[in-house]
């Protein structure tokens, strides 16, 4: 089985540059021309990585990016816990689209810090009235930004 | 000309342009720190205050907010893996990783100090060059700046990965940058490309909430799945001591500090390229100082040469950028746009009057720079314990809060929530990337440099057709791109030959 993230972003990327090349045929050609001199390449590219993916299996080539420390913690574990983490940001997110960015961030730190951290409530609440009111003496009384009510509120 | 250059000084030092600069200095101290909150939007937040003032006052609060931003936002790139500012992600790929291993103080010592040479390289560049530029900004015309554009991309994707695999995936992930650069309106016919007919995509895509989703996101779910802190197990250590370390750092890589801000000032000279190309290429230059197939694999693991390469140029670049501003009226970037606004609220016109007749308000510019900076430097080495400290604090802590920043660093691009939609898919392909393999700068560089590299290309072919490639430093900038690419592939070969040789 290839390296699953490096097969879902080249087949991901195969599929945008696919799009974008075929859109690009409809337009003027002084618009398509940059659209498709990179799409048609980037496809290309994105294709070569798929097909080597199948052929050689998994590999990862040592990137100058910011890399994961050797694995600490067992399989199974990190990926229940990215998918806590994700659906944390996911809901946070919710959130803010449900009662707007006032009501949504004394929420979710609340909930987070006493259902995911296990914090106790003291702490819980003392921090996130801390944090609440830096975030609203900053950016709402004093910068004055302007924050969407949420469909609910 | 020294007259001007000490009635300069003085100007600044005398209480009211100090006391502005202060103030802008606090400003952008935070501004920096909070994550997507640029020094361009607060720049043009605060140009309706310069009304009154006097041009060295202005330019004191507005220069001295400015010029800090990038330093202080080195900061949060640094600890939290966040980039403070669009123009500090890359100093993230190894500070961060320092941070991570416990040498917070080390990396933040390195970024201060290389900081704040690269500004003074950048100050004396703006003081120096204004009469020596004109004629090369003038020779660069929109051919040459397409394939300075090229070189920038051809330079971090051969070097971001290892080997011919890595070159591959570091070509197809600028190629998908580039792609992803070109929503929203075409510049040339108007015609809208990939929006979906959607408004908001009409603009193109933000650059603030792309980074903090690729960069911030994969770190806070790294961040979730450790359990830890951002240090870890790691004993933080002794900060003073590891920042000293990193102020040795950046005199033991003397040179390439050096080389690095000079990389940052030529860019900021250049229009149009940006803040954001100087600190990616000045990363790549680093990367490649390395000599060994070992030394190479430490960047991106928490190489100190990796801090020093950006946190040089990212300040450097500001100087630079005010030459084409105060000379000829052309702004290097987004910030200086806004800045040349303050100049027309003043009544001051850039261009020969700059350099004769106002040739003390340009000096007070270059000293607000110098002074802004050490001022800030200072006020950061006293506060690094506490700043440092930071990467101790339990992730279940700290997580909550940057997730905060994040979402409210991103939604006050445009004050909509589509920017924190943006991140949230920006921050499940960094999540991918990273999973991968994939190196994100050239990413980064395709987005920033597609709609110039469109525009220039457009100009080129418009105006010149087939003949613009035969210009002669297009000619040489095409030829340094396929240096760029072949060395490595050529260097990896020999070295592999050497290697299978002992």
């Amino acid at each position: 089985m290839p390296n699953r993230p490096a097969f879902l972003l080249g087949i991901g990327i195969m599929a945008v540059s696919a799009y974008a090349a075929i859109a690009a045929l409809a337009w003027p050609l002084k618009t398509a021309l940059f659209p498709l001199v990179i799409s048609i390449p980037l496809f290309v590219l994105a294709t070569i990585e798929v097909v080597s993916l199948w052929v050689s299996g998994a590999r990862f080539s040592t990137t100058k990016d910011f890399q994961r420390p050797p694995a600490e913690v067992p399989g199974t574990v990190a990926a229940l816990r990215s998918l806590a983490a994700a659906g944390w940001i996911l809901g946070f997110f919710a959130a803010i689209l449900l009662f707007g960015f006032l009501v949504a961030v004394p929420v979710f730190l609340l909930a987070y810090l006493r259902f995911q951290a296990r914090e106790s409530w003291l702490f819980s609440i003392v921090f996130t009235a801390v944090v609440w009111a830096v975030f609203w003496g900053l950016f709402d009384y004093a910068l004055h930004l302007p924050f969407a009510s949420g469909m609910l509120f | 000309m020294i007259e001007a250059l000490f009635q300069g000084l003085l100007q600044v030092l005398a209480w009211k342009p100090l006391l502005f600069m202060l103030i802008g200095i606090v400003l952008g101290f935070w501004v920096g720190l909070l994550p997507g909150l640029g020094g361009a939007t607060t720049l043009a937040l605060m140009l309706p205050f310069i009304y009154g003032m006097q041009p060295i006052e202005a330019f004191a609060f507005l220069l001295g907010m400015h010029s800090v931003v990038a330093t202080t936002g080195d900061i949060t790139s640094i600890l939290f893996g966040v980039p403070g500012e669009a123009t500090t992600a890359a100093i993230i790929l190894d500070g961060h990783a320092m941070a991570k291993k416990g040498e917070a103080g080390r990396a933040l010592g390195a970024a201060l100090s290389s900081s704040l040479v690269g500004a003074m390289i950048g100050a004396f560049a703006l003081a120096a060059a204004v009469p020596i530029v004109r004629p090369l900004v003038l020779s660069f015309g929109s051919p040459e700046l397409f394939m300075l554009a090229i070189v920038g991309l051809a330079f971090i994707a051969a070097l971001s990965a290892e080997g011919g695999r890595g070159m591959l995936r570091g070509f197809t992930a600028g190629g998908l940058g580039l792609l992803l650069s070109m929503v929203g309106q075409d510049p040339q016919a108007g015609v809208a490309r990939y929006t979906f007919n959607t408004l908001y995509l009409w603009q193109g895509l933000d650059l603030v909430p792309v980074l903090v989703g690729l960069f911030a996101i994969p770190e806070l779910v790294d961040l979730a799945v450790r359990g830890t802190s951002i240090a870890g197990e790691l004993p933080v250590g002794k900060l003073t001591k590891g920042a000293l370390e990193g102020v040795k750092d950046t005199f033991r890589h003397f040179w390439l500090t050096i080389r690095c801000s000079l990389i940052g000032t030529f860019i900021g000279i250049m229009p149009g390229l940006g803040g954001s190309v100087a600190q990616w290429l000045a990363y790549g230059h680093a990367a490649q100082s390395a000599r060994t197939a070992e030394e190479r694999k430490g960047f991106g693991n928490g190489d100190v040469r990796g801090v020093i390469g950006p946190g040089a140029a990212c300040n450097s670049k500001e100087g630079g950028s005010l030459v084409p501003t105060v000379a000829f009226g052309v702004p290097g970037s987004t910030a200086m746009a806004i800045l040349l606004g303050g100049f027309f609220l003043l009544g001051l016109v850039p261009g020969p009057d700059m350099l004769t007749t106002h040739l003390t308000v340009t000096f007070s510019m270059v000293w607000t720079i110098v002074l802004a900076n050490v001022i800030t430097v200072t006020a950061c080495f006293l506060f690094l314990d506490r700043l440092a400290r930071l990467t101790s604090v339990p992730a279940h802590r700290l997580i909550p809060v940057i997730l905060v920043l994040v979402f409210i660093g991103s939604y006050t691009t445009n004050n909509q929530y589509a920017d924190i939609l943006v991140t949230l898919i920006f921050g499940a392909v960094g999540w991918l990337m990273v999973s991968a393999g994939w190196p994100r700068a050239p990413f980064v560089l395709g987005l920033v440099l597609g709609k110039i590299a469109e525009n220039y290309l457009y100009i080129s072919v418009a105006r010149y057709e087939v003949a613009w490639l035969t210009r002669p430093v297009v000619v040489v900038l095409f030829a340094l791109a396929v240096v760029v690419i072949v060395y490595p592939i050529l260097r990896a070969r020999r070295l592999a030959r050497r290697e299978a040789n002992a």
